[in-house]
């Protein structure tokens, strides 16, 4: 396998400047393992500076939800960072009895919340009473802010994570004198997470959603496109949670998403920087051997249908108009993948790119225009995505027309050479470019193992774009962008009237 | 409900089997590896060039950067926005000898990138190319540097992309806040505020770009820093035979922006489909070249140093109000920073969002440091001190932000110990000294209806207007009407009493000699007008003569160290000025431009005088005037420094024309100084030099 790659990428990659023996230290240079656990860990070495950066992606998001828990995924991300048995807590003994008291007290009072029908008020006000009363008892032992402490005390910086539809991440650097500080910790979150402060944690969600979503007029929009791009896969369900599951959902509830997915064959931990493999695995093997083995799990049984109709989406709002079009397409791991690429670099990267020209520089109707792949994740079929920024005057429509026109030409005409070879050459020396950034460089490892298995396809999907033909490009550019695959998401300016009401929460 | 709580207990429960006995308490790290981030290597060149010059073999990569002193705080008010006009059209509209289309096609072709860029200070032109690229890509960088086309269809693609800019301005709630706190804190006008409007991205011509580039772009305004996998020696010699012939120019001069501080209250924008208010504090912070700099940062560590500070720690983790909540004292490198606190908050926790932080910013400077926090504080900028030099791009970075704002090299390598020697003591000292609850401007945008209770019970409110204004609306400050009768009769009564229209129409200069009495001393100044536009003021400081001249054509200061040309947003200061002084304003009755709109009577002191609203030109003047005598009892004034009031208490008669001789000096309600008229001369002849730079 080591061989076929190296011999395939450094045809490519020497073309645009790496040197065979580049590419090979770099090979040299990165070191994976898999623990009896079933963790994956790659160490790639840069000694430059003595510090490293890692990345933890689990191969889990919030594609992984199902209607009552939508969020949830998110929510596990923040708890993330409360601590375990041993950090974050001045008396776990006492900790543990209040925060299952927590529980049941929620759970009591969550029953009877949402009752459906003959809802007792005042039964409904005790429970919840008896609830903050447990909240404030287990409050007693928390020091949740301690695992963020030691990091920033030890000298981390750019301790943070993202949630997203495929996958989990969590990120920080460190001086590299503290390795083991860091291997200890980053295994401990997983090793035993506490949901202490989880419905604290739950209202600041609450805010990230309110701030991203519902007070943002781009927000209000994504979050419309895909609930209507999407019918049945989860990749149509708000990613932050709908406000009704977020309001809802338990530390019970995380624990079991949690004690499903957060699983070590589940998970890939990169490393980049100052880190000397041979003293490395020992401190890897002592604190991420802790986490314990469970299978992996299931894959996803939903897939979303074939559309067969197009669909439309329109705000009506106060802000200045958006348009979007999204076509399904097939997941990364799909053959086409490359060619889907290609399409998006023709048509949106640089001002040599064709919506550029001709929304932008020609027509004067778009400040920005492009099409991209991979919303709002790849892992599985997803959306190729057009979308316009109108200048002042101009509609959504006109975007609609000058997209058209730029799709019918790829789908009628063939790529001049010079301008497909000028987009592989920039594929190239954009993965060169990302070669030389820690926090950049164990992100993309641990992304590529946990989608394809194997970091090398950093380096194979250069390959793969290498090898894209005009004649992919129109095939693949004719099979997808068709009116019935196409869902439509505008926003249509309207002047201010009375106030909006707006998706609760706010009270 | 009893499977449901045993199931919770069994997964808290400790695997205990599986984990060992060790806590992160029991593991020691070794010191970190001794370690020195190569310096990139200075180059000055006899032209006053200065070249670093970074090597960097891990790839196969050059990137190059030319930062040009001045930017948009080198470009008067009107033209607001030019920088991003002009920044944008210097790449995309060529060179001389090649259209910015075709360098996308070349460059792109090769994967290399030339772009241009800037900001309030500065202008910069980037490269970042292949190695193997280099050779073809260094003459285009150059040819963009120094012979830019600014071709007029890529102005106006720059000016469609500005003013998509401008109308989606109030979309976000989120740029809302920061743009009008921002604006709140150092004053809509300064430039590290102010907005491009459509009327002013208008008003840009190919001319001014031109003009700006022909201002800036020489070699002793200019700092080169290139990095990659290439020989320094060999790099020298062709950075030395590329730029040793070019002559010097002018040199670009920070502008003098004057001291601002907001009035202290309470603001509010509406923005209703929101579901969070966005909250704002802002006053003025610090500059960083202040002593107590490194204080600060320890200060700001504990206030809101990543996710253990104060402000994250209390408002997110223990009380669930908020996603996002940060703040601290900011300096900037040349001019002072803001102290700001920002956060977002459901609209039902309004107002208990705000009294929580304000809370946080007076237990900064009422309550003690714990020696936990500070131990905490000081350890994590230290331990995290490696970041600020941990590849060659930020050891090269750096040291051209140092020689751009004149800083010592080894600045950022005196840090650690400067950090370490912070005491609580100086921490709490800091707060003190540089945070003020009361001077506090707190901004809220949001759905006021949504709130717990109105704003108005926090006190008196003030509304931010941010309708943006229409591309032909009238300039902000223009005439709002055509004036009143009992306007024009009013300001005809000053005349009469000032010495009479035929007096005033026959004065051609006006020569006055005063005092000026500061806290700082007392500073002798002279003023020469020639009417109607030319001024020269010249000021004995302890710290030298400090001229400014004003003309038609010429806008220029001289200084102790030598005359240099005014800044843009000075000369448009000085024209304001000139435009609505008391006797250019009564010299021009019956100019069309200048309007009069007499309003309401007030007290000023024991006189009751009626306010008279002076449009002049488009600047704006209020006279307070004694309703039986015609005199001028107080002026007020809007300008870069805000608001500016004098109030008139002695009068004199030089040549026919009645002059003030006692004047009081207020800025934004603060009295500033007091002006002691000593000789005034009507029409005195000017001397040959008067108008002349030096």
């Amino acid at each position: 396998m080591k061989r076929v790659l190296l011999a395939a990428t450094l045809l490519v990659l020497t073309a645009a400047g790496l040197s065979a023996q580049d590419l090979a230290s770099f090979e040299k240079r990165t070191h994976t393992r898999t623990l009896a656990n079933g963790l994956t860990v790659i160490i790639l070495e840069r000694h430059d500076a003595p510090v490293f950066s890692y990345a933890t992606i689990v191969n889990t998001g919030s594609a992984q939800e199902v209607p009552g828990i939508t969020g949830l995924a998110h929510m596990f991300e923040h708890m993330a960072f409360k601590g375990s048995d041993r950090v974050g807590t001045t008396d776990w003994a006492t900790e543990q009895k209040a925060l299952a008291r927590v529980e049941e007290t929620y759970a009591a009072y969550d029953r009877a919340r949402r009752a459906e029908t003959n809802r007792d008020e005042a039964k409904v006000a005790e429970l919840e009473k008896a609830w903050k009363d447990a909240i404030d008892e287990a409050d007693k032992y928390q020091k949740g802010d301690e695992f963020s402490e030691v990091v920033d005390r030890a000298g981390g910086v750019g301790m943070n994570a993202f949630t997203a539809s495929d996958i989990t991440g969590y990120f920080f650097s460190m001086p590299s004198n503290q390795f083991e500080l860091w291997a200890y910790l980053e295994s401990e979150r997983f090793r035993q997470p506490v949901f202490r402060q989880f419905y604290k944690e739950r209202d600041v969600v609450m805010e990230e959603r309110r701030m991203r979503t519902e007070s943002s007029p781009f927000g209000r929009l994504f979050e419309q496109f895909l609930a209507t791009a999407f019918i049945a896969h989860p990749y149509g369900f708000s990613g932050v949670g709908w406000p009704s599951d977020l309001q809802t959902f338990s530390a019970t509830d995380a624990a079991a998403f949690a004690k499903k997915y957060y699983v070590p064959s589940n998970m890939v931990v990169a490393i980049a920087g100052d880190v000397n493999p041979t003293e490395a695995w020992p401190l890897i093997e002592k604190y991420f051997g802790r986490l314990p083995a469970a299978p992996k799990p299931e894959p996803l049984r939903t897939t979303e249908p074939k559309q067969i109709s197009e669909r439309t989406v329109t705000l009506r709002e106060t802000a200045q108009p958006i348009y979007l079009e999204g076509y399904h397409r097939p997941a990364a791991t799909h053959p086409d993948s490359a060619t889907y690429d290609v399409i998006s670099m023709l048509m949106s990267s640089g001002r040599t790119s064709r919506l550029y020209r001709s929304l932008v520089r020609d027509k004067k109707i778009a400040a920005a225009a492009a099409g991209f792949n991979g919303f709002p994740g790849e892992k599985y079929p997803n959306l190729f995505t057009f979308y316009g920024v109108t200048t002042p005057g101009h509609t959504p429509e006109e975007i609609a027309a000058a997209i058209a026109a730029e799709v019918e030409r790829i789908k009628t005409e063939d790529v001049p050479a010079a301008e497909l070879q000028s987009v592989k050459t920039r594929v190239k020396a954009g993965l060169l470019r990302q070669l030389a950034n820690n926090s950049g460089l164990a992100l993309q490892l641990a992304e590529a193992q946990t989608l394809y298995g194997d970091w090398r396809e950093l380096f194979r999907s250069v390959e793969r774009i290498d090898k894209v033909t005009a004649a992919d490009i129109k095939r693949v550019a004719n099979a997808t962008f068709t009116p019935q695959n196409r869902t439509v998401g505008k926003i249509e300016s309207v002047a201010q009237t009375t106030a909006k009401t707006t998706q609760g929460g706010a009270k | 409900m009893k499977r449901l709580a045993s199931i919770a207990a069994a997964l808290l429960i400790a695997s205990s089997a599986m984990a060992q006995a060790t806590h992160y308490r029991d593991i020691k790290a070794q010191p970190l590896r001794k370690f020195s981030m190569p310096q990139p290597k200075r180059v000055v060149l006899a032209n006053g060039m200065v070249i670093f010059l970074q090597e960097d073999h891990e790839l196969p990569l050059i990137n190059a950067r030319a930062t040009i002193r001045g930017g948009e705080r080198n470009v008067a008010a009107d033209k607001a926005g030019l920088v991003s006009i002009y920044t944008q059209s210097w790449r995309t509209g060529g060179t001389t000898d090649r259209t910015g289309d075709q360098l996308d096609e070349f460059l792109e072709a090769r994967a290399a990138r030339v772009e241009t860029g800037g900001d309030t200070d500065s202008t910069v032109v980037t490269m970042d190319v292949l190695k193997a690229d280099f050779d073809t890509v260094f003459p285009i960088w150059l040819d963009v540097l120094r012979n830019p086309a600014f071709r007029e269809d890529k102005i106006t693609l720059a000016k469609t992309q500005a003013n998509t800019g401008i109308s989606r301005r109030n979309d976000e709630v989120g740029s809302i806040v920061s743009r009008e706190a921002t604006k709140l804190g150092y004053g809509p006008d300064s430039p590290y505020a102010r907005q491009p409007e459509y009327a002013t991205i208008a008003s840009i011509t190919r001319d001014d770009l031109l003009a700006f580039h022909k201002r800036t772009v020489h070699p002793n305004n200019i700092i080169v820093a290139l990095i990659g996998d290439f020989d320094s020696a060999q790099m020298e010699k062709r950075l030395r035979d590329t730029f040793g012939s070019w002559a010097r120019g002018p040199q670009v001069e920070k502008p003098e922006l004057p001291a601002y501080a907001p009035k202290p209250g309470v603001y509010a924008i509406a923005k209703d489909d929101v579901t969070q208010a966005n909250i704002a504090m802002v006053h003025p912070g610090i500059q960083r070249n202040n002593p107590d700099y490194h204080a600060v940062q320890v200060m700001n560590e504990i206030f809101s140093g990543g996710f253990s500070g104060r402000l994250m720690q209390r408002l997110r983790s223990q009380r669930g109000l908020t996603y996002g909540v940060g703040g601290g004292i900011g300096a900037n490198w040349d001019n002072p920073g803001l102290f700001r606190v920002q956060m977002a908050t459901k609209s039902g926790t309004t107002h208990e969002s705000i009294e929580a932080l304000r809370g946080e910013v007076t237990a900064l400077t009422n309550s003690p440091v714990t020696p936990t926090e500070l131990a905490l504080a000081k350890e994590s900028i230290l331990n995290a001190f490696i970041f600020s030099m941990d590849t060659r791009a930020k050891a090269l970075n750096q040291q051209v932000l140092l020689e751009f704002y004149g800083f010592p090299a080894d600045y950022f390598t005196r840090y650690p110990a400067e950090i370490q020697k912070v005491t609580a003591e100086d921490v709490q000292r800091v707060a003190k000294q540089y945070v003020h609850p009361d001077r506090l401007a707190v901004l809220v945008v949001g759905k006021e209806a949504d709130f717990e209770r109105p704003l108005s019970t926090l006190g008196t409110v003030t509304p931010i207007d941010i309708t943006i204004p229409s591309p032909d609306a009238p300039k902000a400050g223009a005439a709002p009407a055509a004036g009143n009768a009992e306007g024009v009769a009013l300001v005809n009564k000053v005349a009469d009493f000032i010495g009479g229209k035929a007096k005033l129409e026959a004065m051609t200069s006006l020569r006055r000699s005063a005092s000026l009495s500061t806290p700082q001393g007392e500073i002798p100044i002279e003023a020469f007008v020639q009417f109607p536009s030319s001024i020269r003021t010249e000021m004995k400081t302890p710290m030298g003569s400090m001229v400014r001249v004003v003309t038609p054509t010429a806008a220029f200061m001289v200084l102790p160290n030598g005359a240099q040309d005014m800044p843009g947003s000075m000369k448009e200061q000085s024209l304001t000025e000139l435009k609505t002084d008391m006797f250019t304003v009564l010299r021009n009755i019956g100019n069309p431009k200048y309007t009069f709109t007499a309003g309401a009577t007030e007290k000023v002191g024991d006189v009751d005088a009626r306010i008279l609203d002076i449009n002049a030109d488009g600047a704006n003047a209020r006279w307070y005037v004694e309703l039986a005598t015609g005199r001028v009892v107080r002026t007020v004034t809007r300008g870069a420094q805000g608001e500016m009031t004098a109030d008139f208490s002695d009068w004199k008669t030089f040549g026919g024309i009645n002059i003030p001789t006692k004047s009081t000096l207020s800025q934004n309600g603060q009295q500033a100084a007091t002006v002691t008229l000593s000789n005034a001369e009507v029409n005195a002849a000017a001397d040959a030099n008067t108008f002349v730079k030096p």
